[in-house]
């Protein structure tokens, strides 16, 4: 009967906004400091590493003064000590004001963009520019919101929305997005709502007093306003950031805006960049924008070269330079492009213009609890044993592999119809996937019968 | 006078003057970077189209702004139809001005004439419209009483409604007659360059 049911149930018209996919790090909300900058043991996603943590809130806090220009962090550690996870607890911290950019070090090299241009285009995307703009934006009651669905279920939705203010009224025509945030913000007749007619961001302002006598189920938020008066369509000032990659992107051709949507910005002229440069200079003397500088993160720093590392000492020096922070996982390395060793595959004289944070491994106490942590995120439920289990190959293989077995145990616990994850399904899961140390083992007893093993006496070399 | 430095403005404009489509068009590029582009009929002289177009703070290229003429329709981008626009049920408010008035024509306006109540506002600088029946409201200036700082007359102001469609004009003060005639003449000494298509040197 049950599978009959299945079959006639109507399929569910699933809303894209509302999938969040789970990353490695979503659980992280912050970097779970008090207002002493004193690390908390377990607070916002974040467990142990206690003083880099600090370390990082002091960094935040510089950041957030905005006053020095061009500062740099390292963050080293060994795999899996958390180093992506506090740059990443830094930019939840940072706020959606301040911009943050995070690439890999590997990302830079293309064919099509020099590397230096790469580089250059990722600062001026971490330095934000807070600028008044006018807009215009149409702020009314609704009177009434219709949108028709196509009979088939798919295929694009049509509405119009009316609009009224004390003195007049207006008809408009929906189109899809505002459709789709129409229905996600709950947009119903008698709100007062505002509209940017630039991007058709919406904003509720309250529910009209005409509709406050409705006999209506409503919370205890729910806020009255006045109907707006005069004209729907006003020019607003509004205050916005924008980075100054945009602002290149906008100035280097004469449709430079739809470059933005198209993501093909090729190369930018130095002169249009000493241009903007000295153009958001005088508008900051002129009080009319306020320059936000940003983080910008490169993970996996030591895949940059020579001429990167080069590039990076002269940018820091710039007074339009964001705090960089960086982070990688080599210990004393040679340098890519060149022949000499040195700590991290980072030059000594970019070394002595950054603050290092080192981290350390985990106690099993905290591998412990930040399993615990990925087990919510994953929705995961892990029986006390389960967890022990997992605790220990977590703290002797690792802690990505670890947190690997997670959602494949909690796989294999539902195909048996269980509710919570026990020592069977981790030591399936554990049989089933091989963790790093007994693969090379593994790689070490059966090499004869793989392809290409006269290779053997070479060592692979990854640093170039 | 106020008057004189909208012609100075005027004068050290860059311009452009093309004769197409049995219309003089010409461009103007002003001092601080803004651009207006200006149409008029070949035989009677009237303005047709004035648009404005201005730099972004940002300094990406502005849209048009027609102050004369019918409204450019047809060129929203993909974005628009993805947001909102506004249905042609509603009234449509555009400016169509002659020799000797500024005539404003909103259309799709069905009710009657004694809905309507049209005024100067002198605080505000501008003409009000509004309906009794609270279905349409709107406040407008007059840009070239702006420009050359003449203040709004109640008595030059009469409204009347005809085929769904509310007149408003408003007569036009003795500066501006004389400011277009000069204006007129000076265009018409300009080159009419060539004919058809040409790239326009000052935008």
């Amino acid at each position: 009967v049950a599978a009959q049911m299945a079959n006639t149930k109507v399929p569910e018209v699933r809303d894209i906004t509302r999938i969040e996919r789970i990353g490695a790090h979503s659980h992280i909300r912050g970097l779970g400091l008090d207002d002493a900058l004193e690390a908390r043991q377990v607070s916002q996603g974040m467990v142990g590493q206690l003083a880099p943590r600090r370390a990082a809130g002091v960094i935040l806090e510089m950041i957030k003064d905005g006053h020095i220009a061009g500062r740099a962090v390292l963050i080293a550690g060994q795999p899996g000590t958390g180093k992506t996870a506090i740059a990443m607890g830094v930019a939840q911290s940072l706020g959606p004001d301040t911009p943050f950019t995070a690439l890999a070090g590997s990302e830079i090299f293309s064919l099509e963009m020099s590397k230096t241009e790469a580089l250059s285009q990722s600062f001026r995307k971490a330095m934000g520019v807070r600028i008044k703009e006018e807009t215009e934006i149409i702020e009314g009651e609704v009177v009434e919101i219709q949108i028709d669905r196509p009979a088939t279920g798919t295929g694009t939705k049509v509405g119009k929305l009316t609009l009224k203010t004390t003195e007049m009224e207006t008809i408009y025509d929906l189109g899809n997005k505002m459709i789709e945030s129409l229905s996600k913000e709950k947009v119903q007749a008698g709100d007062v709502i505002t509209i940017d007619k630039a991007t058709g961001k919406i904003s509720k302002l309250g529910r009209s007093f005409t509709r406050a006598r409705d006999y209506d189920a409503m919370g205890a938020q729910t806020q009255f306003v006045q109907c707006p008066e005069g004209e729907l369509q006003k020019r607003k000032e509004v205050v916005h950031t924008v980075s100054l990659h945009e602002i290149d992107v906008i100035n280097s051709r004469t449709q430079g805006f739809l470059a933005l949507f198209s993501g093909d910005t090729g190369e930018i002229k130095p002169e249009v960049r000493e241009q903007i440069n000295a153009k958001v200079c005088e508008w900051r003397e002129e009080g009319k924008a306020e320059i936000i500088p940003g983080v910008l993160f490169i993970d996996e720093v030591h895949m940059l070269d020579m001429e990167c590392f080069s590039f990076l000492n002269r940018a820091l020096e710039s007074d339009l330079a964001p705090v960089l922070i960086m982070a990688t996982n080599r210990g004393i390395t040679r340098i890519r492009g060149t022949n000499y060793q040195s700590p991290h595959g980072i030059p000594i004289d970019l070394l002595d213009r950054l603050l290092i944070i080192v981290t350390s491994p985990y106690t099993e106490k905290e591998t412990r609890q930040i399993l615990k942590i990925r087990c919510q995120e994953e929705d995961v439920e892990l029986s006390e044993e389960a967890h022990t289990v997992l605790t220990r190959i977590g703290m002797e293989t690792s802690l990505r592999y670890a947190i690997q077995l997670i959602s494949t145990a909690g796989l294999v616990c539902r195909k048996r119809k269980g509710t919570e994850v026990q020592v069977e399904d981790i030591k399936r899961v554990y049989s089933l996937f091989l963790d790093e140390a007994r693969s090379s083992q593994y790689m070490k007893e059966y090499q004869d019968s793989f392809l290409f093993n006269e290779t053997q006496s070479t060592s692979m070399d990854t640093s170039q | 006078m106020a008057v004189q430095s909208w012609i100075d403005a005027l004068k050290s404009s860059k311009k452009t003057a093309l004769i197409d489509d049995g219309k003089r068009k010409i461009h103007y590029l002003f001092t601080d970077g803004k651009e207006m582009a200006e149409e008029y009929d070949l035989k009677t002289d009237e303005l047709i189209v004035r648009k404005w177009r201005q730099k972004s703070s940002l300094g990406g290229q502005g849209l048009w702004q027609v102050e004369v003429g019918e409204p450019i329709t047809g060129s929203t981008s993909s974005l628009d139809s993805e947001l909102l626009k506004e249905n042609s049920s509603n009234p449509l408010f555009l400016r169509k001005d002659t020799k000797t008035s500024f005539q404003w024509r909103i259309r799709n306006l069905c009710y009657p004439k004694d809905v309507f109540s049209v005024s100067v506002e002198q605080s505000e600088k501008c003409i009000i419209i509004k309906t009794s029946n609270k279905k349409y409201y709107k406040k407008f200036t007059i840009p070239d009483l702006e420009r050359t700082h003449i203040p709004l007359e109640d008595s030059a102001l009469s409204f009347s409604h005809a085929n769904n469609t509310l007149i408003i004009s408003y007569k036009k003060p003795k500066e501006i007659l004389n400011l277009e005639q000069e204006l007129l003449k000076e265009l018409k000494r300009l080159k009419g360059a060539a004919e058809g298509d040409m790239d326009c040197k000052t935008q």
